[in-house]
């Protein structure tokens, strides 16, 4: 890792602790499904519980990459990397909203109980979010290695 | 390459100034010492204002540290 930026860093860091912690949330919650018990009040506990694990993580990592090896500034390629990979990260959410958005008022249209469930609506949500936020970590690292 | 037909000369520059380093290359020019990597590497094109200041950094005219590929 000595050759590797604080940003690639970071990038590799957050990606895999974003992976981990996102299965295991989605491993959870399916479990809760298949048992029944994935209420709201349930649902927000398990999101908000590794939510807060999931920055503990990141903040102890950070400290840790800063104290090894110090950070360089963010530069113009640091910049441009960070705008393409959000760029299509944001694509990606914004396209995933629009397809959540459909299968609603379809559901919806034709009666479809669990098309107005909150908590499936909530994981359909969180599941975007995830996906977008791998999608555009992977590019970043595939950026800074490929080059862009 | 990222898409990019720029070629340029900054590893030979460098060690045609008594192999300076990539460091010290990165601290004149105000990026990261893995910018300077890239660009060598061929997988980052930088700026017009980076490129400018890599061919400050070695008193050359711009056009004798970056090209066009065929």
């Amino acid at each position: 890792m000595t050759n590797l930026s604080f940003h690639e860093k970071s990038a590799i860091g957050t990606l895999i602790a974003t992976w981990i912690i996102g299965i295991f949330y989605f491993h959870s919650a399916w479990e809760l499904w298949q048992a029944g018990q994935l209420h709201p009040a349930s649902n927000f506990g398990l999101a908000a519980g590794l939510t807060v694990l999931l920055v503990i993580v990141l903040v102890a990592y950070h400290i840790l990459i800063a104290v090894t090896g110090k950070p360089e500034e963010e530069d113009e390629r640091d910049r441009l990397i960070a705008w393409r990979a959000g760029r299509i990260g944001g694509f990606v959410l914004g396209f995933g909203v629009v397809g959540i958005v459909v299968q609603i008022l379809i559901g919806g249209m034709l009666d479809d109980p669990l098309a107005g469930s909150p908590v499936l609506i909530a994981n359909a949500l969180m599941a975007l979010v995830f996906i977008a936020t791998i999608v555009e970590l992977v590019l970043t690292l595939v950026f800074y290695r490929r080059g862009i | 390459m990222g898409g990019s037909n720029l070629d340029n000369g900054v590893r030979a520059l460098r060690d045609q100034r008594d192999h300076m380093t990539q460091q010290a290359l990165a601290e004149a020019v105000g990026v990261s010492r893995q910018t300077i990597i890239a660009i060598e590497q061929g997988r980052y094109s930088p700026s017009l204002e980076v490129a400018l200041k890599i061919a400050r950094a070695f008193g050359e005219p711009v056009e004798r540290v970056f090209w066009f590929s065929e």
